[in-house]
């Protein structure tokens, strides 16, 4: 018997759906996970993909790149790859099999979520189909980094981090439920595919394999490549529930992405920008950070968010000149408290690398320069307290990263301050105005206390460095240490040289 | 006499680029309460100075004698320490 084309069947297979006469409509889909707000249930109806997908041709596409995935992973297991891999980039692939790992799990849940409650089946159809390809990516991530634990016990943390309570991951959690988790699956599509997949997984998927590749890493490479084309089909759900929501309710939609830019952004200058700019080899990099966020998340955002009638975020300045300083402050910051991370950050400032980055960022010595100085003379002294924490930074009440790091040292337009706001008695602490404004008015599905909260309730016992690090999962094996074990320093090394300058403390 | 009382504050040391977890007792003068957050900057991320310190809290810079019950410093809540030829007078 002949096969019908596919677009023969496609938009009727796609649209069952069917009118509920023993149940209510609103126990099926109920307003508080279907979302459907100001917009009319009819209007989902006109719920389009604009990338038609059935199953058949989805299972035959995943067949194909599952068996490119595993087979280079195959023929490369055999070789000492591994062996040869710079220590620097070893610590960016840690930091996203910890961070991203089993973040691709909770999409699977964000999607299986979107696939029951979407008030489209056109859309109930698409999400199952993101469901599957997040499970790939879980299972791809966890699997690559599982071959890695004999070697190194830091990769065990591809499967812990979620598991834990370290502060990054903490961070992570918070934003990630805020946006798939918490919200209902029409504030989900806006959030997770159209703003999160479309743009920010371009940074981790796209800058991440080139600098693989050109780090020799083919396998993650390989891995972190065919993850993207499964996001940029996936991400596609987002459009058509943006394009409703724009007919019937703008101010929603407006607000969504920003919040949502705005906290992935804060969130990335952590978990990809030290990556890029301190971690990969110098002779390895091909743009800074700085420089592919404005070619491939700002400019693809501006162009995505007009397309739709939207208008730029409020804070559109400050994320730009946050481009400049907030993954310098976070790497300084990770740097410093270094055990308490599961990689092994590299400083990453050698006088070659100073000159790289401040070839790429003109204020780069004016703000960070001193500090990096008076710790590398600490190195040089054999002072390794003098580098090492014996408290904790103050953590922004919203994206859970020290307060300081939206700003930079001298820098009289965003200098380095809380940002409080007390409400019910109690003094919330934010990094930066546009944190601050978020939480307050999406402090029902974004609150989650920090670090210091806990410390300061009773959570971590004993509260000091050796009871937060364990509270945190932080065993001796996986503390973070200096990436070269300090050898950069070496060539500061100047005779008699010693910490800091002369001179006491008077007040 | 009572017992001196912890109160956790969130401090900022001059040109430093975070603010940090400092506790501080409420019988500790203004004098002390900059030695223990300059304890966690200076020499470690800035490096020594033979200069003065001043305590700036909710924008008054207070004495050097005066102590935090004084000062009405409560927990959770903002101090400032910077040198002095940051241009603020003690």
């Amino acid at each position: 018997m002949a096969r019908m084309k596919r677009e023969e069947w496609y938009n009727i297979a796609r649209d069952v759906d069917w009118t509920r006469s023993y149940v209510d409509e609103e126990a099926v889909f109920p307003e508080w996970l279907s979302g459907s707000g100001k917009e009319p249930r009819e209007a989902w109806k006109s719920w389009d993909e604009p990338y038609k997908c059935a199953y058949s041709d989805y299972v035959a596409t995943q067949r194909e790149k599952e068996g490119s995935v595993y087979a280079v992973k195959a023929a490369l297991q055999r070789s000492n790859i591994f062996e040869s891999l710079d220590e620097g980039w070893k610590s960016t692939a840690k930091v996203h099999f910890g961070a991203v790992s089993l973040i691709e799990y909770l999409a699977v849940l964000a999607e299986q979520r979107m696939g029951r409650f979407g008030l489209s089946p056109a859309w109930r159809n698409m999400a199952v189909f993101g469901a599957l390809d997040e499970i790939r990516h879980t299972q791809m991530d966890l699997y690559l980094a599982h071959e890695f634990i004999a070697k190194d016990p830091q990769f065990d943390w591809a499967l812990k981090a979620y598991h834990t309570n370290e502060w990054g991951i903490i961070a992570a959690r918070a934003t990630f439920d805020g946006m798939m988790m918490n919200p209902n699956v029409v504030d989900i599509a806006v959030q997770l595919p159209f703003t999160f997949e479309t743009g920010f997984t371009n940074l981790q998927f796209v800058a991440l394999a080139a600098d693989a590749l050109d780090s020799g890493d083919i396998s993650f490479a390989n891995m972190i490549s065919s993850t993207q084309t499964d996001e940029a089909r996936h991400a596609q759900q987002g459009g058509p529930t943006l394009e409703i929501l724009m007919q019937h309710d703008p101010k929603r939609a407006q607000w969504m992405i920003d919040k949502t830019f705005w906290i992935s952004a804060r969130l990335f200058s952590l978990l990809t920008g030290p990556g890029m700019d301190y971690y990969t080899p110098l002779e390895h990099r091909k743009q800074s950070y700085k420089e592919f966020m404005e070619e491939w998340i700002v400019a693809e955002f501006l162009r995505l968010i007009e397309d739709y009638g939207l208008e730029k975020p409020w804070y559109w300045k400050e994320f730009l000149a946050g481009l400049e300083s907030w993954h310098h402050s976070l790497h300084l910051g990770v740097w410093f408290w270094r055990p308490s991370v599961w990689w092994k950050p590299q400083g990453g400032v050698s006088k070659a690398e100073r000159a790289w980055l401040q070839e790429k960022y003109p204020h780069w010595e004016e703000q960070w320069g001193p500090i990096w100085d008076t710790l590398i003379q600490n190195i040089n002294a054999g002072n390794m307290e003098g580098t090492l924490p014996e408290t904790l930074p103050w953590l922004c009440n919203l994206c859970h990263l020290p307060i300081g790091t939206a700003a930079s040292p001298h820098n009289p337009r965003y200098p380095v301050r809380s940002y409080p706001l007390t409400h019910n008695g109690y003094t919330y602490h934010f990094c930066s105005r546009p944190c601050r404004q978020i939480w307050w008015e999406d402090k029902d599905t974004l609150h989650q206390k920090t670090v210091i909260e806990r410390l300061l309730t009773g959570e971590i016992q004993p509260p000091d460095e050796g009871g937060i690090l364990a509270w945190m999962g932080l065993t001796p094996e996986v503390m973070g240490d200096d990436a070269y074990k300090y050898k950069w320093a070496e060539e500061y090394r100047e005779p008699a040289a010693a910490a800091g300058a002369e001179g006491g403390l008077h007040a | 006499m009572p017992d001196p009382q912890p109160i956790p504050i969130n401090a900022k040391f001059d040109d430093d680029f975070v603010t940090q977890l400092v506790v501080v007792l409420n019988t500790d003068t203004m004098r002390k309460v900059a030695i223990k957050v300059a304890h966690h900057v200076v020499g470690k991320r800035l490096p020594k100075r033979d200069a003065d310190m001043v305590v700036r809290y909710q924008g008054r810079v207070l004495s050097a004698d005066m102590t935090v019950a004084e000062a009405g410093i409560a927990p959770l809540q903002n101090v400032y320490v910077d040198w002095v030829e940051k241009g603020v007078t003690p």
